[in-house]
Parts: C-alpha cells; structure tokens; sequence
C-alpha cells in the first residue's frame, strides 16, 4: 500500500521562527553585504494592523528597476533578530493576483551584521524602467509587550508596540506613508514626529478613529529608520504557543484518521501585580468583563471529527465541550484555571475522523493513495493565537512507502 | 452447579465417567474465566464514570515510583535516593519501599512492548488491581479445593473472592496500591502452604517460599504470612500431628523463605532481628526438637523416652526463652513495633503514637462495617468454620487458625478487613456448598441403599469422581460424635425447593449488594469529586488536579511545597514539587514540625518556614463546599502530633473553648483564631458573603464577622471551589521591617490615617 501524503498548506506558505535558523538552503553573506540597488521603491503604503495578539504588517509597493538589466531579487530587510520571529510571509503581485511563483528565501548574513534579508525573487524578471506593484504581508511573533508589566487582576491592559515611522527598505524609498490600525481609541501614547519630515506639513502622526497614519514622507534613502512607537488598550491574552506538536495518524486497521495535538501555550500578557485572587475572579464571572486571562479555547475541526478528548499530563479535564453535527464539529475548551499574564499550560486533544474524507485513491495507479489533511488546525481566538514552532507528523500504516 | 442425576439420560453421556469428566473440567474453567472476567469487570466502575486515573494518595507515590522504574531502570530504581520529598532531608526511596509493585508492573509494561504493545504505564498501573483480582479469584478456588471435597465449594469462593466488597475496597481500578497484587499473593502462599504440607514435598515447600518472596516484596502485610504458618505448624505439633510432611514443608519454607525475604533492602535483615519474626524462628527451632524426639523416640523403650521427652522440653524453652529475652534487652533484637502493638491495645496508638491513630483505616472497625463488606458471608462464615471442625485435616485447622485470627485483627483496624475477606469467602463456601450438595439432589436417596452405605449424605455420586467417600467417612469417624451418626438426605421435593430457591434469592441479593457497594462507596477516585448538577447530569468538582497542576505549570521546578502529610504524595505526582511531609510518615518529627507551622501563630510559623525554605503552603478547605475532608477537620491531629514533640509550645487545650467545643466561629480560641492553619482557612472568605453571613457549610457555624489577616503569606491561588488554597510565603521585607510592621504600614497609607504610629510593637522576629 502506497500513500503519497499532500499537507494541505493553508493560502500561505508559512515558515516558523527557529525552524527558520535550521533550515537548509541558505546563501550565507558576509556582513558588510548590501542588496544591490537595482530597484527603487516609487510609492509605499504600509499598513500595520494590531487588533489582534500579534502584528499584521502589509507594504504595498510600486517597485521599479533602476538598473540596465532586467531584475529580478528584491530584498526586503528585517532588524537583527526579528526576521527569527516573522512567523509567515505572503508576497503577491498586487496588480495581477494571479502572478504566482514568487520566491522567498531566507539569505543570512554572519551573525555580526546589524540587518537580515529575505529575498524576494519575481517569477519573471524586472525590465529595465518597468515597475510592478507588490503586496507583502508579514506577521512578527512576541512582538507586542504590556506595559505597564505588571497589572491588577480586572485592570485594562496597554500593549507597546515599536516600530520605525518609515517602512523597512532597502532601496530608495520616494514617496511612503504608514497605517495603523488599533483594536480601540483608547490610546495613551503614541508618538509624535515633527511637522517637518511630513511631506504635507500636517500633525503627525494623523489621527482618525482606530487608524492612525504616520507620513506622507517624501524621498527616504535605503535603511532608514524614524523610531515610533504607540501604546494602546488591548485587554485580551497574548496566547503565545511556544510548542505544538501534531500527529496525523492514518490507520488502516481503525479506517480512521487520528488526530493528537500537543500544545505548549503560555499568556504573554501582563502578570498580575498581587496574586490570584480567587474571589474577585468570582465576582467578576457575572458580568463577563474584557480580561487579559484566557479562559476559553475554541478549536473548529473537520466536519465529521468524533471521539474528541481534552487532556493533559495529570488526566482528563472535564471542562470541555464538544458540539459536532453535519455542518461543524466543534471543540470548546476551558483550561483547568484561567490563564492570567506569565501562566502557562500544557495540554493536548485529539479528535478521529473517518478515514474516507482524506484518503483518495489514485486513479489507474492501484494501490497508490493521496491523503489530504489539514496541516494545522489550532484554536481559533478572536485576538488570535501565535505559535513559535509547529512540528507536524503524518504517521503513515507500517509498510506503506 | 454440576446437577447429575443417577438416571441415564442423555447428557449422561458429558456428566459420566471419562468425557464426564474431562467436560466438567473444561466447564469448570469457563466458569473460573467468566468469574474472573465478573471480578474484573465490577472493579471498573470508576474508569467507565471518571477516567482511567490513579486514585487516592498512596497509589500516587506508586505510581510516581513505577514511572521512575520505568524511566531508569532497575538499579537507578534500587538505589533511588529522591530529594523532592522531605525536604531537607530527602527519603532512601529505593531503601525504604516495598519494590514488588512497581516491578511487576514495570515487567508487565516491558513484556506488552516485547509483544510490540505500547500501552502508556499509567493504563497498566490502573488496571493492575482487577487484574489481580481475577488472578485472586482463581487462586481461592484453587485453595478451596485443597479445603472440602464439594466441587462447588472451589468454584463458590472464587465467585466470592471476585466480587465481594471487602475486598472490592482495595482492588478498584487505579487503586494502584500494594494489596493490589499482596492478596492474590497471601491466599496463593496459603494455597502452596497447604499443598505443601499435604504433600509434604520439597518442591511445593519451595514454590511457597517463592511466592511468599514475592509477597514480602509487595507488601508490608507479609508479617501476616510470617506469623501463620508457624502458629500453624505449632498448633499441629500441640496436637500431636507433627509428621515429616509438615517437617518437610515448614523447613523448606522458612530456609528459603526467609532468604528470599531478606533480599529485599527495606526488610533486610528484619528476619532475624525483630520480634514480628521471631515466631517463625521459634518454631523452626521447635520442629527440629520434634523431629529430633520422634527419631530418639524410634530407636528408645519408651519409658525413659518419657523421662528424657519431658526434661529436654523444658531445659530448651527455658534457654530459648532466656535467650530471646536476653537478646530484646540487649538490643539485639528489636522490640515489637509500635503497629504491632496497636493490633492488641487498640487505645495504644492513641495515647503513644498519634500519627498512627490519626489514619482513619487504622481506627477499630464498626459492626455494620462486617456486614456492609461482606453481606451474607458474614454469618455462613461461623457454619463454614464448624464445617472445618467436622473434618478437621491439618489444612481444616489452618483454616480454623486463620480465621480466629483475621477476625481479631479485623475488628483491630478497619484496613485489615482485607485480610480476613478470603478467609470469610473460603469459609462461607464451605458452608453453601455443603447446603447446595444436599439439598441440590434431584433424586430421592434410597433408604436401603442409605442403610448399608451411609453415603447419601447428599454428595451427589457423580459429582465429584475422584471422592472416594468410604475414607471420607473413615476420617470423619475419628471427628466429632454426630458425625457417626449416618446421614441419609432430602426426601421431601418442597425442602429441597424452599432451600435452593432461598439460597438462590441469597446468592442474587449478594451480587446485588456487592453491585451496589462497590458502586456507590469504593469507586470514587477521591481526587475527582462527582455532584449532580439541577438536571441530574454530572458535574465533577476538580479542584485538587486544579490546584495541583497550577503548581506544575506556574511555579519554579524547585519551589518546596508545604502541606500536611496526606497530600505529600499527590503533590510529589500531580504537581511534581518537593514536598516537606508525605504519606511515608517515616519522620515524625520532621511532621510534628510541620504540625506545629500550621498550628502556631504567624510570628513563629515564619521562621520555621523560612528555615524549611518552604516557597508555597497548600491547604484544603472544605467549607464553601461542604467538603468535610478538609484540613481544618484534621487540625487536631496536626495539634496533636506537634505536642507529642513540644509539649510546651502546642497544647490540645487551647484549641477548645472553655466547655470543651472546637469551634470556628466567633467562640473559637484566640489560639485557634491565630493559628495559621485557620488563618489560611479562612483568608477572605468572607469576601464572598454580605458583610457578617460567611457560612461555614462543614462546621455548620457562622463565621466572625471580620475575617482573619495575613502578613508573612500571600495567596497565590485559589480552587474553583475553593477546596485547594495556595499560599506564597513572603520573602524577607526589603526595609527590615517585620511582616506584620510592613502590613500595618501598608494598610496605614491606604486609608490616610497616620495610625501607623500606634502600632504595638509586634515581637521581633530573626531568621537565621
């Protein structure tokens, strides 16, 4: 029996944060590296989105080939150790959604250089004076930190977040301007630049709603950066999965499809500045306020999962609930205490599904099978869930090759 | 039952001679295997309701233990020294446990993955108890068998065995303790015994030694087995039964045997220095004097015999005596232990030893306790034990021996029920077989046939072809009177009917009874609480796996944890953090010391804590719930065993009021009131009352009105239920202020008074 196995890879190609610095192919640079200037970058626009436990950042960009040749490695520079935490990164073409075959690749400079690269390569090179817009997406994982650092059990909770005004480049940037976008208007910090480098004279950052928009800024030289940094309300946990460990076991014996996660999950939200206190958390169980605690974890599964189970290393917690009919099965768990800021649990489920809804055979091959399953499926979170480092297993019935 | 009739019919052919026989055997086997599957399958209510979960407090260090084994190995397991328990002292585990458990499971858990069958040892440490049962099940029928000629009598015991409460009690799925696998253990030593010394072979004697090995590594009870088979062996030769059969076996047994026990480093070289084993030796001694005066006896007239008999008797127990009295006040031999005498003052304990008197399941056994563990057993058992009298063998006066016994020490302690339970099933068997093979007869016995052979004692023919009922009789005509009396039988249809149908309605109320003890009193894990919520579906209280696995996940690895004893091993399992105290109780001071932190006020708490480097006390309180198990309900005890210490320092009578009451409410001693045990208690749990309405649900007292403070702990974690409190011990204050200065002072700039000058100077604390 032969079963090619296909990991269902989401729309994104994913790449996690020390999987990053294991990986094999990588161009090693020496540290007084500079992309070449090949490109500049006509118009920016960057859109950092924050209203969840784990920053968005988008920069469109209209890029153009200064160079003679056509080109076509576009480098997109991260600070010294913060590319290790990008937990995923989408490049797209914004024009032209269907201009797929973008490359992203990790090239790594020794370990001194101040900036590190991804880079980017085109499906078809740059003609000389032609520009192309690109769309890329990037998520930073343990980049937002509570501060004050230590609050009060039913106190609101304000998260920093640093950045640089101008958006990460290296070509010459001539015309970029950055959004924000907060979870609430309830922001106490946030930094102001001078009138001057604003390319339209006006309050900077400019303020409207949840969005605030730092910039226009007229023409930026390659790696510049303008320090900001805003501090806003987000009473809600910063769910940090520092390990997950998946299990997709195909049995033919069982004609079932098992599923076993191990999760290794830790609030980095602020820590309580007194202790537990067990009776204010009581009374504030009735009317239910916004807390930085997590106290409940929903994990949508596959349609038709049974048998789930909610375990960890001291026996069964009871507090689960698992609600499955033909249109959703659905995982509820609540942790055995609720999860305040520093806290961690470890905990695993697991769930089976009927073999037949991922299992295909190959036609006209005999006994060559395709598996289809999702290669992720964690806790679905409003203020969303990061992971550092997923391991995933397809364990495949013995002597299948 | 095997209903043959004397008629030819056609399933005479399967009930009749050769084929009969080799079908009553097989039939007999499924019926062993169908019992042992029932005593499995009763014992697992608590999996099907809870979860496969190790339960209670003991079975947690086994279990910890049997992963350790697993883990390491064999020789690390050996030599085991664990530091997370009694800190600072740490415990010589691999010294001072008895390893029979953990190894068999360990064996088991290699053996299934050999087999490539990985089952997670927790499985195997949870099932090992019914598992064992079955095994238990087998080996009564087995030492039935050897007891009474009936052929039902073997199968009845092993249904009794499986599934009768009093041993149901203690073999519960993930009852992981040592009389998990001791009782199979005792009632197969005992059937080995009693081969032996029927057979009086070398080669039984041995396998009783093995398995009385075995036993020793499993379970401290084994001193049971050690007493009885010499008072066994005495008794016989006081009745002038002494025969090299029983010479044969009792000295293959206690040569080996006590090699064999020997290897095993907690009982080391206890064999030949403690008083508990004396009595084996003893007899060992006697019976070569014995056997030495039958040879002399052989080759002498038998008058000087007489002469020298009686002189040798007495110069050699005179110097024995001597000797052993001499040894006990030299030391050399240890005196009884204090356990040991608890068995035979039963107020012993109490005044001497509290931390004995202070388990529950060593308290005196109540009377409806027998009757609730046992049912129907209880009263056939008296009829089974004068059933051995009418045939009194040497395994009928084992018998008589072991249930003399067993049911002293039950009344002893309520733990000990356990051993008396196989006894009672062996017993009561004896009695309902009897009652079965007579009045289970189809057909009317034949007066002239009665009258020339007196056999239709009821025993059905064919029933049994090996009996050989003439020289059953011949035996019994050397017994009691009435038995020489000839026994005719059932004549009347409607007696026999009535009979059986009574026994029948019997039998099923048993099962029934078993059914519903078992599921109702010992299938709760205790770890696990079950309620029932309005719409009678379950809820489960989780509050200790709560508290216990906050601990694990969001404390430093190291943070010592202090608890009185009985959580020790639930904290060293579920939490895995050192523990000052736990169930061991090898160290009564070191728990007296612990007792005294938490029945002292903070000021002298304090230090003894900061001394012990305790970062965390855990306490249980019971009274949002109405859980009465708490600690508060245990405090006297704590109070108790740290005056056994500092008599000086913790007096009993300062927790009771003036008229003698222990309270908590407002009446409650200032003593009581500063403990900080109560103190810990009770920390904001007014808070979730309306000002002057906190209830107390266990004590049924309300509370006073303000509750208490706290200064050197801050609490760190609460249950759900409240069940399990955390509490953080503070680290030194940063101004060298004491706690109770830095508190006031705290308080003092809240409410903008300028109070903080008023203070009484609080006693100065130091900590070394």
């Amino acid at each position: 029996m032969r079963l090619d196995r296909w990991a269902l890879m989401g729309l994104i190609q994913l790449s996690w944060a020390d999987s990053n610095l294991t990986e094999r192919s990588r161009d090693i640079l020496p540290s007084t590296f500079k992309p070449p200037q090949h490109f500049r970058n006509v118009n920016l626009v960057r859109k950092i989105n924050l209203e969840k436990s784990y920053p968005r950042e988008t920069i469109n960009v209209v890029i153009e080939n200064i160079d003679a040749a056509p080109q076509s490695e576009y480098y997109l520079p991260f600070e010294q150790g913060t590319l290790g935490r990008v937990g995923g990164l989408v490049v797209k073409d914004k024009k032209d959604p269907d201009n797929i075959g973008f490359h992203a690749e990790i090239v790594e400079i020794d370990p001194y250089g101040a900036t590190e690269y991804y880079k980017i390569t085109l499906p078809t090179a740059l003609p000389s004076k032609q520009q192309q817009t690109l769309s890329l997406t990037y998520w930073t994982l343990a980049a937002l930190s509570p501060v004050p650092f230590q609050i009060g059990q039913q106190d609101k909770q304000y998260i920093r977040y640093p950045f640089s005004a101008y958006a990460p480049s290296a070509y010459t940037t001539l015309k970029q301007k950055t959004k924000l976008k907060l979870p609430s208007t309830d922001v106490p910090d946030a930094t102001s630049l001078p009138k001057e480098l604003n390319a339209d004279g006006k309050a900077d950052p400019e303020k409207q709603g949840t969005s605030y928009t730092y910039g226009p800024y007229n023409e930026v030289p390659a790696g510049a950066v303008q320090e900001v940094s805003v501090r806003y309300e987000f009473t809600h946990p910063l769910t940090h999965g520092s390990l997950l460990e998946r299990d997709i076991s195909v049995s033919h014996w069982g004609n079932n499809l098992a599923t076993e996660e191990r999760h290794w999950l830790t609030n980095r939200a602020a820590v309580l500045k007194n202790h537990f206190s067990r009776v204010t958390y009581a009374q504030s169980a009735y009317y239910n306020p916004p807390t930085s605690a997590l106290k409940e974890m929903r994990f949508p599964l596959t349609v038709g999962s049974v048998d789930a189970y909610f375990v960890d290393d001291i026996g069964n917690v009871s507090t689960s609930r698992f609600r499955s009919n033909l249109r959703e099965a659905n995982l509820e768990l609540r942790p055995r205490y609720p999860l305040f800021g520093g806290w961690n649990y470890k905990f695993q489920v697991g769930w089976n599904g009927d073999l037949k809804n991922f299992v295909r055979r190959v036609k006209g091959t005999g006994e060559t099978y395709v598996l289809k399953a999702p290669f992720f499926e964690g806790p679905k979170q409003i203020e969303g869930v990061e992971y550092e480092r997923i391991v995933t297993r397809v364990i495949l019935p013995e002597g299948a090759t | 039952m095997a209903a043959a009739t004397t008629e030819k019919t056609t399933t005479g052919f399967f009930f009749e001679g050769e084929t009969g026989r080799n079908t009553r055997g097989l039939l007999r086997l499924i019926i062993l295997c169908t019992i042992a599957a029932a005593a499995i399958a009763s014992r697992l209510f608590s999996v099907i309701r809870f979860e496969s979960i190790i339960h209670e407090f003991d079975p947690w260090f086994n279990f910890r233990a049997t992963k350790y084994l697993v883990q390491h190995g064999f020789y690390p397991f050996w030599n085991w020294f664990d530091d997370r328990t009694w800190h600072p002292l740490g415990r010589v585990t691999g010294g001072t446990l008895y390893p029979g458990l953990m190894v068999t499971s360990g064996v088991i858990w290699k053996l299934l993955r050999f087999l490539t069958l990985p089952v997670d040892i927790r499985d195997i440490c949870v099932f090992m108890a019914p598992a064992f049962s079955g095994l238990t099940a087998f080996a009564s029928y087995l030492f039935t068998s050897e007891m009474s000629d009936s052929p039902s009598a073997g199968l009845l015991a092993a249904i009794f065995m499986g599934i009768a409460p009093g041993y149901i009690s203690r073999s519960v799925a993930g009852s992981y303790d040592n009389e998990a696998i001791a009782i199979f253990l005792l009632v197969f030593t005992f059937y080995l015994w009693i081969k032996a010394v029927k057979e009086g072979s070398i080669m039984w004697g041995a396998l009783t030694a093995l398995f009385y090995g075995y036993m020793v590594s499993a379970w401290g009870g084994y001193v049971f087995i050690t007493n009885l088979l010499p008072l066994h062996a005495f008794v016989l030769i006081c009745m002038g039964r002494f025969s090299p059969r029983l010479y044969v076996s009792y000295t293959t047994w206690y040569a080996l045997g006590t090699l064999a026990s020997m290897q095993i480093p907690f009982v080391g070289f206890l064999p030949i220095r403690s008083s508990d084993h004396m009595a084996a030796l003893g007899v060992f001694g006697l019976i070569q004097l014995v056997g030495f005066a039958e040879y002399v006896r052989a080759q002498m007239p038998s008058k000087q015999f007489q002469t020298l008999l009686r002189a040798m008797v007495l110069v050699v127990f005179a110097l024995a005596f001597g000797f052993l009295v001499l040894l006990t006040v030299s030391g050399t031999i240890a005196p009884w232990s204090g356990r040991f005498y608890s068995l035979w003052d039963t107020g012993y304990a109490k005044i001497h030893i509290p931390i004995i008197a202070s388990v529950s399941e060593h308290q005196p056994t109540a009377w409806p306790a027998f009757f609730f563990d046992l049912n129907m057993l209880i009263w056939l058992f008296p009829a089974g034990v004068y059933m051995c009298f009418r045939s009194l063998k040497d395994e009928q006066v084992f018998v008589v021996i072991y249930a003399v016994l067993a049911s002293y020490f039950a009344g002893v302690m309520v733990r000990l029920m356990l051993t008396l339970t196989p006894v009672v099933c062996v017993a009561a068997a004896m009695a309902l077989s009897q009652i079965l093979d007579t009045f289970l007869v189809a057909s009317t016995p034949d007066e002239g046939d009665a009258n020339k052979k007196p056999q239709a004692n009821g025993t059905p023919a064919g029933a049994n072809g090996s009996v050989d009922i003439k020289q059953q009789f011949a035996n019994l005509a050397d017994g009691l009177r009435s038995t020489k009396a000839p026994l005719v039988g059932i004549y009347s249809y409607l007696s026999k009917s009535m009979i059986t149908g009574a026994i029948t309605a019997y039998l099923l109320l048993f099962v029934l009874h078993c059914t519903w003890v078992t599921s109702n009193a010992y299938s709760s894990p205790s770890v696990v609480l079950a309620s029932r919520l309005p719409d009678g579906s379950q809820h489960i209280i989780d509050d200790y796996r709560e508290a216990y696995y906050w601990l694990r996940q969001n404390t430093a690895p190291n943070a010592k944890v202090m608890s009185w004893w009985d959580y020790g091993y639930q904290i060293g399992g579920m939490a895995d953090r050192p523990t000052l105290v736990d169930n061991n109780t090898w160290n009564n001071t070191h728990i007296a010391t612990v007792g005294k932190a938490m029945s002292s006020r903070e000021e002298v708490s304090y230090p003894i804590m900061r001394q012990h480097e305790v970062d965390y006390v855990l306490v249980v309180f019971g009274a949002l719930l109405g859980y009465s198990g708490d600690d508060i309900n245990k405090f006297l005890w704590m109070v108790r065993i740290a005056e056994g210490i500092w008599p000086d320092e913790v007096k009993e009578r300062d927790y009771f009021t003036s008229r003698g009451e222990y309270r908590v409410d407002d009446e409650a001693t200032p003593t009581m009131r500063n403990s900080l045990m109560y103190k810990m208690s009770y920390y904001k749990y007014n808070d979730l009352f309306p000002a002057g309405q906190a209830q107390d649900r266990v004590r049924g007292s309300r509370l006073p009105a303000a509750g208490p403070e706290l200064s050197t702990l801050e609490e760190a974690f609460t249950s759900e239920n409240w069940i399990i409190r955390i509490y953080k011990v503070k680290d030194l204050d940063n101004l060298g202020r004491s706690h109770q200065e830095a508190v006031a002072f705290e308080k003092g700039n809240k409410r903008k008074k300028g109070g903080a000058g008023k203070r009484r100077g609080p006693r100065v604390l130091r900590v070394d």
